[in-house]
């Protein structure tokens, strides 16, 4: 209701804004239908608009006669018209490349040939440069490009253009804008419907399109149950508190910052930057640890890649192989354990088929991950601080031996071109580029776990060389 | 016509009467043999398996027919007795204050003292009043009428003493039970522990031999201690060291500890929503001596002893809560007669018509049931009736919850405010689903009791079937056909050898239809879960309540048909109670056995889990606002 009412009036503005721009140039004959209306009168106003406009492309014949004319009045008043688009935005590029200039652009343009000649070339041109302004993801500067479009004109009229594929050109570049709306998940708005109802009308392919991106992205809003937030912190320290917290889903868990990042300088006049670590562990991770047989080593393995959007962060774990089925202890079942019921039937009768909804799964038993942390520095020293930081809230630690298998470090930027990586360089763990993958290390290194134990390669180092207090 | 009518029910009546009767005679002179026939009955060996009989699909009827009587001389006691406590409560007693202050005024706890209020189960000789269960249960009425004064005794004697009671030995009872009868020394009951209700497991108050030999240490913190403050003698659960077969094991053990012993604090008191009077507060517990003659039973033996205590100290609440719902109808029927609305008065209308009769129903089944139940423990022997208490608990606090507010409801916003006692009472009524066991424990341990009890007797029949015993499976599907089609279900309550009064007869059919599908019920329930029936919580309370249910139906039946036997004042107003009660239990326990027998999937149980798993995930409510949008 309330789109159909702001159809209404967005409509019969814009007619009479273009009426009213229509009117200096256009034909003396013309212009002389709108003077005596009123605005009140939109009832009126709208059909004789739409007879102007029909006047406006009337016949085929005429039109293919009076460019030649235009063109050539066009190039007396001006020299940019010869230009081609792309150059338009070249040149406006020169300057800065911001939305205020490429909102300019398209002014300059419509401004400029009251025919729009041409427009379907620009709108194409616009949408190539748009990411380069920025604006790529801005509603209104999509809504503007549309407004390039001539109103009325390519709406069908009767059955048959409606039947046929009315102006295709036209229809291709609406749909095109909207695809590339889609493709950077922007949503239109109703005022994007009122410009695709005025210059295609209803029940065209670009109207379809916006349709169908009307029904599908509500629904897709919200499909991610683990969204991740438009701007991520800036901050490496907050960042590794998001992403930690949200690789561990756990409500419990608990982010301990064991290391800020800060750079000192040092007697010698060297300056000395110290990476930041930051760890996360639960208080379920805390009590398996607790159980865990201090004569089984525990792992710190890393690094792993974890992408946020266009953002890779690097994570490190400290993790145990699983418990072999001799260790596994079941809890005897105590019948003095419950004050007010029996835990436990005894029965000889189990689940009958019928009633056993489990699923038949291959458990693969991973072997516990006791605590996950980030830092910007992935080595071995750096870590063995996060594992005394660990080990003052879980004192058994210290008795485990703990062995590092960690991967070749995160690769060197790549594609500093990225203006985002760009400003983000200082923060050497992570990588703004796809190709970055050094979890493939990491993982041969959890393959080979047994065999890397005992040939003790290049990467594992045994927890003796931890200058700690506490010993096995 | 009416007249006929009443003559044939009379003259029914009477043969009933004497057919339950039996050869009892009804002449004065004749009361000392009939006291004595009666407890040759009472002496014969007992089973007390009525609530468990029920999952085998049995009835049986010598249990709970007839309602328990007690002798005259018992009755003359009780009203001696029962007249200056309900004298006591009507004029000295200030609830309104009480809940104000959230203190018990020393006079008042005196006067409890001088009534022997605080010894009313203890025997003679330890200086106690000496009485009966069900004697306790009738106190327990008028005691109720006030929340606090009925917590702190109960915390007292229901619970604190109760372990030297039923488990102490002869010096420690000569030593303890004569000051606790008195009042002189108030006593308390220390098991929940800051990580541990139910789970005996998590206690972590522990008690150390010390090097002579002759102490016990025990260091530790219990929580939520009803009279902790003014508490001399406490029963304390603590873990000890136990050689059992040579390996060393923590067992839970119960110890006598006075407060004179010395290292005991007490914390501030809880401020309470309800029951503000009573003193509930944390006690720590620092190297406190206790020698080792204060053992209660034997050292590692807390826990059968805690079981125990807790399991016999449930059942007055049945008869607590009919108390307090008969003073609620007298406290709100005035004000419904009086106050009028559009020239009719409120009590014309149906709606608070409703209210009334559902008050009055459930303080008759809350009655009936909690006597019964008194009445089957004061049999000779030690008869464990710990399934009957629990239902008895279950069934009376959650009515008397919705009693409470209903009556809160009748007067409106006037019962909001706190010129009236409803807003009390609904506050001091919301701790009788969480005490003495949480009504969702209680339910585990009554399906849980009953499941084990027929599980063992079921198990040949049910493992035969599922091996495909044809003969088995035929008999069972013809009986299900059979009962499908409506052939009448008799179990002996009615007929020839009736124990209910015909005009009952209706829900005396009905209590058996009923206990036969939960029979079949409770089978089929065995056949597809076994033991892993443990971990289905949602089917386990619905069978709970289905036996709390019956057992009621048992007893308003049992009550009534007495009632009219003996031609009790207003029997017929009993019938009609028990016959509306019967319908609609039956209703409720069909409803309930009918998705005991769908699968999780159709009986929504599946739907619940899954809502309440992804609420817990997220930790809230996870829907969208309905205001929100998309575009």
């Amino acid at each position: 209701m309330k789109g159909s009412r702001c159809l209404h009036q967005l409509k019969s503005l814009r007619l009479l804004s273009h009426a009213g721009r229509l009117l200096p140039p256009a034909a003396g004959d013309n212009g002389a239908l709108f003077r005596p209306r009123s605005s009140s009168q939109l009832g009126g106003l709208q059909c004789a608009q739409r007879e102007v406009l029909r006047h406006f492309h009337s016949s085929p014949a005429c039109t293919k006669g009076q460019p030649a004319r235009f063109v050539q009045e066009e190039d007396k008043t001006r020299d940019k018209s010869l230009v081609t688009h792309d150059d338009l935005f070249e040149q406006v590029a020169k300057e800065a490349k911001t939305k205020a200039t490429f909102n300019k652009v398209i002014d300059v343009y419509t401004k400029g040939d009251i025919r729009r000649r041409g427009h379907v070339e620009f709108i194409y041109a616009a949408l190539k440069k748009m990411p380069e302004f920025g604006v790529e993801k801005d509603l209104t500067v999509y809504n503007k490009l549309l407004d390039v479009f001539p109103k009325e004109v390519f709406v069908p009229r009767n059955f048959i253009q409606r039947m046929f594929n009315h102006y295709p050109r036209q229809q291709e570049c609406g749909v095109q804008v909207l695809e590339q709306m889609e493709n950077y998940g922007i949503m239109p708005n109703i005022e994007t419907k009122v410009l695709l109802v005025q210059i295609f009308g209803e029940k065209t392919h670009p109207m379809r399109k916006y349709q169908r991106i009307m029904y599908w992205f509500p629904k897709f809003k919200h499909v991610n149950p683990f969204p991740i937030p438009e701007q991520l912190p800036e901050d490496p320290v907050d960042l590794a508190r998001f992403s930690l917290t949200r690789m561990a889903n756990d409500w419990d868990a608990k982010v301990t910052v064991y290391q800020l990042p800060c750079t000192d300088v040092t007697e010698s006049g060297a300056e000395v930057t110290l990476p930041h670590i930051v760890g996360i562990q639960s208080p379920g991770q805390m009590e398996a640890l607790a159980k865990h047989n201090p004569d089984r080593p525990v792992f710190v393995e890393g690094p792993f890649p974890l992408w946020m959007r266009k953002t890779c962060v690097y994570y490190y774990v400290l993790r145990a192989d699983p418990t072999p089925p001799e260790e596994k202890i079941e809890e005897p079942y105590d019948p003095e354990r419950c004050l007010s019921y029996p835990l436990q039937l005894d029965l000889d009768l189990d689940r009958d088929l019928g009633d056993d909804e489990s699923f038949d799964v291959e458990d693969l038993d991973e072997g516990p991950v006791f605590a996950m942390c980030m830092t910007s520095q992935g080595d071995q020293a750096t870590l063995n601080q996060w594992i005394s930081g660990l080990q003052e809230s879980n004192p058994i630690l210290g008795q485990i031996p703990t062995l590092f298998r960690l991967g070749a470090g995160p690769r060197e930027l790549q594609g500093v071109g990225d203006a985002d990586s760009a400003s983000r360089s200082w923060f050497p763990s992570h990588v703004q580029r796809e190709e970055a993958h050094p979890g493939e290390e990491a993982e041969a290194v959890v393959e080979e776990a047994e065999a890397v134990v005992e040939e003790a390669e290049a990467v594992v180092e045994e927890e003796p060389r931890r200058s700690q207090g506490v010993k096995q | 016509m009416m007249n006929m009518n009443r003559l044939i029910v009379f003259s029914r009546t009477f043969r009933i009467g004497q057919r339950l009767l039996g050869c009892h005679a009804r002449h004065a002179g004749k009361e000392e043999l009939r006291l004595q026939q009666r407890r040759s009955i009472k002496t014969h060996s007992r089973h007390l398996a009525y609530a468990k009989d029920l999952f085998l699909g049995q009835v049986n009827k010598a249990e709970v027919f007839p309602y328990p009587e007690i002798g005259n001389d018992e009755l003359e006691e009780i009203k001696q007795l029962v007249a200056p406590v309900e004298k006591f409560f009507s004029d000295d007693v200030d609830s309104a204050k009480i809940d104000r202050e959230a203190t018990i005024p020393p006079e008042t706890l005196q006067g409890l003292k001088d009534l022997g209020l605080f010894g009313i189960m203890i025997p003679e000789e330890y200086g106690g009043l000496g009485l009966s269960n069900t004697i306790y249960a009738r106190l327990n009425e008028i005691i109720a009428l006030d929340g606090s004064i009925a917590v702190t005794l109960a915390a007292h004697q229901a619970i604190g003493l109760k372990g030297i009671l039923i488990a102490g030995n002869e010096a420690q009872k000569q030593k303890y039970l004569p000051k606790l009868a008195s009042g002189e020394h108030i006593a308390a009951f220390c098991l929940t522990e800051p990580g541990s209700g139910s789970d005996a497991a998590s206690i972590q108050t522990r008690a150390t031999l010390s090097e002579d030999g002759k102490h016990y240490l025990i260091n530790g913190s219990k929580i939520w201690i009803s009279n902790g403050g003014m508490a001399d003698i406490m029963t304390v659960f603590a873990r000890t060291e136990v050689e059992v077969d040579g390996v060393k094991k923590d067992k839970i053990s119960a110890f006598i500890v006075e407060r004179a012993f010395g290292g005991i604090t007490s914390g501030k008191p809880e401020d309470k929503l309800g029951i503000r009077g009573s003193n509930t507060c944390e006690l720590s517990f620092d190297n406190v001596p206790v020698p080792v003659e204060n053992v209660i039973g034997e050292i590692g033996g807390g826990f059968k002893i805690a079981m125990n205590i807790l399991n016999s100290g449930r059942f007055s609440m049945g008869s607590s809560c009919a108390g307090m719902i008969k003073k609620l109808i007298e406290l709100t029927s005035e004000y419904a007669t009086t106050r009028k609305q559009f020239n009719k008065s409120l009590s014309e209308f149906g709606m608070i018509q409703e209210k009334f009769a559902m008050m009055a129903l459930n303080a008759f089944v809350m009655e009936s049931m909690a006597y019964l139940t008194s009445g089957m423990m004061d049999r000779p022997g030690i008869p464990d009736c710990s399934l009957e208490a629990a239902m008895v608990k279950v069934f009376s606090s959650e009515g008397g919850w919705i009693c409470v507010s209903e009556a809160l409801q009748v007067l409106g916003g006037l019962g909001y405010t706190k010129n009236y006692p409803f807003e009390r009472f609904v506050r001091d009524c919301r701790i009788l689903p969480i005490f003495e066991g949480t009504n969702e424990i209680l339910r585990m341990y009554i399906a849980l009791t009953g499941m084990q009890y027929a599980g063992k007797i079921l198990t040949g029949k049910i493992k035969e079937m599922k091996k495909g015993n044809i003969g088995l499976a035929i008999g069972m599907v013809s009986k299900k056909l059979r009962a499908s089609l409506g052939a009448s279900v008799d179990l002996g309550l009615t007929g020839k050898d009736g124990v209910v009064h015909p005009s009952l007869e209706d829900s005396a059919k009905k209590l058996e239809q009923n206990v036969s599908l939960f029979g079949s019920t409770v089978e089929s329930l065995l056949y597809r879960y076994g033991k892993t029936i443990v971990d289905e919580q949602l089917v386990l309370k619905r069978v709970a309540d289905v036996l709390i249910h019956i057992y009621a139906m048992t007893a308003v039946l049992s009550r009534a048909s007495r009632s009219i036997s003996i031609g009790l004042r207003n029997h017929d107003h009993e019938v009609l109670l028990a016959n509306t009660f019967c319908n609609d239990a039956f209703f409720k326990n069909n409803y309930w056995m009918v998705q005991l027998q769908k699968h999780s999937p159709e009986n929504n149980d599946a739907n619940i889990k899954k809502i309440a798993k992804q609420v817990l995930e997220n930790r809230a409510y996870i829907c969208s606002h309905p205001l929100e949008r998309t575009y």
